[in-house]
């Protein structure tokens, strides 16, 4: 396994989210999609760690707060969806349509 | 060095924030609105901390992850005063609900740190968690009125577009460590493939915050939704602190002639004053017209920094201080009319006749939005696009000249339904509570004293234009 390895399934795990981000209609979809995006970031960070740059822990420090970052926003969305599945009683992203202009 | 006192009034301010929440819980029911007073209170504090720092060499320094100089310095003050007039106007909004001001007041703050935290910030990984603090605790503030419908699906767009923008910018940092080894900004890599790409992700997840053309598309309704103050907040000190950043990163770190950026900043510049502009034309919410009327005014601060020169450094931090009282005037009478007539155009159709005070004061930051002097913003333009004009973009100067004449009619849409149009039924007198007033005078005294006399002001940009490498 070399380090090439590691970047083509983070770029490959990028490109997933980033297709699911934007082609899924609904919200829990979304939310993992980007949790898959920010895992991408997670590999790249931990091979560039182990391959490049071995004995550095800038890239597991950035990946440590990276997961928890993640975590928190992931709390956030998931309190937002509950406020607006409340009002809404929907989770798909074409029923939202107050707003616009 | 960890120098970790450079950062006291950043985290003065996270600490009162926490404060608060304990406070919350402590005190008996009834007496929340102490809170929202000790959050402004608590703002002036920091402001105070913070100009006592002013020119202080002992404020000024390097830490481990963040550089305190003149330039953070002055962007954080431009915050500070701005969320503090935001609370101001935040005390007089009726719909937020009462039982939570503890909880909203110290989000605002938690958000302030974030993002005095980011103006200081020269490492990726605190970039990262100032940008994530901020944008966690303005998800939150924006659908706040959570019996509203529009104000929770403002908020779920917000947070959908913010967690995308960051996944994108989270992978730009980890290419960034791949390229330079190392999450601090000042490394001086070398400009190769890999390294533009992250800069480019990068660029992404900022333009998201700052609402540039291509990432804007949260703004008009996560605007539209939010309660009125905390629009006005997310519509000033997010957007002058991420220019503060990208002044830092694609300014002073990676200069754009450098890194082969700079035709890309350009185009930035360009389509966000462009689109919106052109689309502020068509709107008939003031929310809305002012939301795409900030992504324009997102566009003409871009000149500065598409400009990479020292002149278009100051002129975008000119700008950046008076767009903040700009802003806030217009908020202010947008929420004090707002609380009795709704959001529509028509509310405001015959103003003058009810409270003229508060229309003159709308007038005056509109004419000063579009660039009219002897307001202030005529000045911050002129500065801008001489900028452009003196390092030779004259098609960036151009672009942005026929941009503020074609805004001129959407600001005077209002302007002519405040002064010409009648109210429906008898002008009844508009109730407007005192705080909204004080930071309603507060922002036209900005506006009205940098047009006519703005060499203080010129002068403090020029002191702080200085970037610690």
């Amino acid at each position: 396994m070399t380090l090439a390895h590691y970047l083509a399934v983070a770029a490959l795990l990028f490109l997933v989210g980033l297709f699911g981000a934007l082609t899924r209609r609904n919200i829990i979809g979304i939310l993992m999609s980007i949790e898959l995006m920010f895992n991408a970031a997670n590999l790249n960070l931990a091979a560039f760690d182990r391959f490049l740059h071995p004995g550095g822990v800038a890239g597991q420090t950035l990946a440590l707060f990276t997961i928890t970052v993640a975590a928190a926003e992931v709390v956030v969305g998931l309190a937002l969806l509950l406020a607006i599945y409340r009002g809404a009683g929907t989770v798909y992203v074409e029923d939202y349509n107050l707003l616009k202009g | 060095m960890l120098n970790l006192s450079l950062l006291t009034p950043a985290l003065a301010l996270a600490g009162l924030a926490l404060l608060i929440l304990l406070a919350d819980m402590l005190l008996p029911r009834g007496r929340e609105r102490w809170l929202a007073h000790l959050a402004w209170i608590s703002c002036a504090g920091v402001l105070c901390l913070l100009v006592r720092g002013l020119g202080d060499p002992a404020a000024l320094g390097r830490g481990t992850l963040w550089t305190v100089d003149p330039f953070s310095q002055f962007f954080q003050t431009a915050t500070v005063l701005a969320a503090m007039l935001c609370l101001l106007l935040s005390l007089d909004y009726r719909d937020l609900p009462r039982r939570q001001a503890g909880s909203f007041s110290a989000l605002m703050l938690l958000s302030v740190s974030g993002l005095m935290l980011l103006t200081a910030a020269h490492d990726l990984l605190l970039i990262f968690i100032s940008l994530e603090l901020v944008s966690l605790s303005s998800f939150i503030l924006a659908g706040f009125e959570r019996s509203h419908p529009k104000s929770n699906e403002g908020a779920m767009k917000y947070f959908l577009f913010g967690a995308f923008a960051s996944a994108v910018m989270v992978y730009g940092i980890s290419l960034y460590y791949g390229a330079a080894g190392t999450t601090r900004l000042d490394a001086g890599a070398p400009p190769d493939p890999l390294l533009i790409l992250s800069l480019l992700l990068i660029l992404l997840g900022f333009g998201f915050k700052a609402s540039l053309a291509p990432m804007h598309f949260w703004v008009p309704d996560a605007y539209e939704g939010a309660p009125t103050p905390v629009t006005a907040f997310l519509s000033i000190a997010p957007k002058i602190a991420t220019f503060a950043l990208l002044l830092r990163v694609y300014g002073a770190f990676f200069p754009a002639g450098r890194y082969g950026l700079q035709a890309l900043l350009g185009l930035l510049a360009a389509l966000t004053m462009t689109i919106g502009n052109f689309t502020a034309f068509f709107q008939n919410d003031v929310k809305r017209l002012l939301a795409y009327s900030s992504i324009a005014q997102a566009g003409y601060l871009m000149i500065g920094l598409a400009v990479g020169t020292p002149l278009g450094l100051q002129g975008a931090m000119f700008y950046s201080f008076v767009y903040a009282a700009m802003n806030v005037g217009c908020f202010a009478v947008v929420q004090a009319v707002g609380r009795e007539g709704g959001y529509g155009l028509d509310a405001f159709n015959g103003l003058a006749k009810r409270s003229l005070g508060l229309s003159l004061a709308m007038a005056f930051c509109l004419l000063s939005l579009a660039g009219i002097p002897p307001l202030a913003g005529f000045i911050g333009k002129l500065y801008i696009f001489a900028a452009a004009v003196e390092s030779g973009q004259y098609a960036l100067a151009v672009i942005g000249v026929l941009n503020s004449v074609a805004s001129v009619y959407y600001y005077f849409r209002i302007a002519q339904r405040m002064f010409l149009r009648e109210a429906k039924g008898e002008p009844a007198a508009l109730a407007v509570g005192p705080y909204v007033y004080g930071s309603l005078a507060a922002a036209v005294a900005g506006v009205l004293l940098l047009g006519v006399h703005p060499e203080p002001l010129i002068a403090g940009v020029r002191a702080s234009a200085r970037l610690l490498p």
